[in-house]
């Protein structure tokens, strides 16, 4: 959802529906790239994320490329503190993103949604 | 930790990973550095883990049973079963982790605050675990437990929030630039312990900021990798 704010900071429309869609360009640079590094780390597919590492150095620079990598890190530990306490939204952000949740799927992820979904039974 | 790195990784990020691994380490309020190394192990033993990997492929990550593959660690320090399914579900399948995981540490007679310390450790040796292995690095070695038991903490300033647990007390919830609180749910979800929210965000700063980020990315490129990792990882938040 910050990507949408980052957007509006900036004057520029990023498509937030890349988030969750495989071939739909963001709109940031060298997004392939980034998606690649991001979907081998979180995935934990070592071997082939030598070979993208190698590819976005080229890219990107190979300072952008470990940088790039350690956004992703992060966020692999900050996403599970979330996944694991139920927060809810902020209320500035439940208020302004209503139909940029709905359109990107992100409504799906709701906690209590999710535990409905998923439970025992 | 990182001396065999080949590329040039962010100072600040090699200094507070060890700082976090020496953190851990040690006692914390509610569990023995011990216990709190032998976390980190489950949740390593959770990516190679035979039953993580069933419940991983099934329609419903309730639908398995079984036992998980036992970890490696500092010998001792048993954790609970219930504590060890939590975090073998925390590292391997966070998008599928639901309330019914924290119920059941809570009906296993483990507190709200044991709960919250273990969510801090092992999402701190996420980080430091997944910023190695992206790196082409070994995972480093256990931190190494210091003697004595849980130190406790004087109480908390919590309300409810509407999440599972108690949120550290903010008043004032309005947006400032960043279009967030200047204290936004996630640095107040583990605020019941508030040693677990330090050593948190001791590993995770110098991963992100919310504006004029310190790294060699745009801020735009940072905030396409955080959404993408949000979505791999079905978080709501």
């Amino acid at each position: 959802m910050l990507l949408r704010a980052s957007g509006q900071r900036d004057n520029r429309q990023y498509n937030l529906s890349a988030v969750n869609e495989a071939d739909t360009d963001p709109g940031v640079d060298h997004a392939d790239h980034l998606r690649a590094l991001t979907e081998a780390a979180i995935d934990s597919r070592w071997e082939e994320l030598a070979t993208i590492r190698k590819a976005a150095a080229v890219a990107m620079g190979e300072q952008a490329m470990v940088d790039a990598l350690t956004v992703a890190a992060g966020f692999n530990g900050i996403t599970r503190v979330a996944d694991a306490t139920g927060i809810p939204l902020d209320p500035p952000t439940q208020e302004t993103t209503v139909a940029m949740r709905a359109e990107t799927g992100i409504d799906t992820f709701d906690y209590a949604a999710k535990s409905e979904r998923y439970a025992v039974g | 930790m990182y001396d065999d790195v080949r590329y040039s990784l962010s100072a600040e990020v090699i200094e507070r990973h060890a700082e976090a691994w020496r953190a851990i380490g040690a006692p914390g309020p509610f569990w023995s550095g011990g216990a709190r190394v032998r976390m980190v192990a489950e949740a390593r033993a959770a990516m190679t883990c035979e039953l993580c990997a069933q419940r991983k492929a099934a329609l419903s990550p309730f639908a398995v049973e079984g036992e998980h593959d036992p970890a490696d660690g500092p010998t001792g320090f048993d954790l609970p079963p219930a504590l060890i399914d939590m975090i073998h579900r925390l590292r391997t399948d966070p998008g599928r982790y639901t309330r019914t995981v924290f119920d059941n540490v809570l009906a296993a007679g483990l507190s709200r605050e044991q709960y919250i310390e273990t969510v801090g450790v092992v999402n701190a040796s996420v980080i430091v675990d997944t910023m190695h292995a992206s790196l082409g690095l070994p995972l480093p070695e256990l931190p190494t437990p210091e003697a004595g038991g849980p130190t406790g903490q004087p109480a908390p300033d919590v309300v409810d929030g509407g999440a599972w647990v108690p949120l550290t007390r903010a008043d004032d919830r309005t947006a400032t630039v960043t279009g967030l609180p200047g204290a936004p749910n996630i640095a107040r979800s583990m605020g019941c312990v508030p040693a677990a929210v330090a050593l948190f965000f001791t590993a995770f700063r110098g991963h992100y900021a919310l504006r004029d980020i310190p790294l060699a990315v745009s801020q735009p490129q940072a905030e396409f990798i955080a959404s993408r990792v949000s979505a791999l990882n079905q978080c709501f938040y």
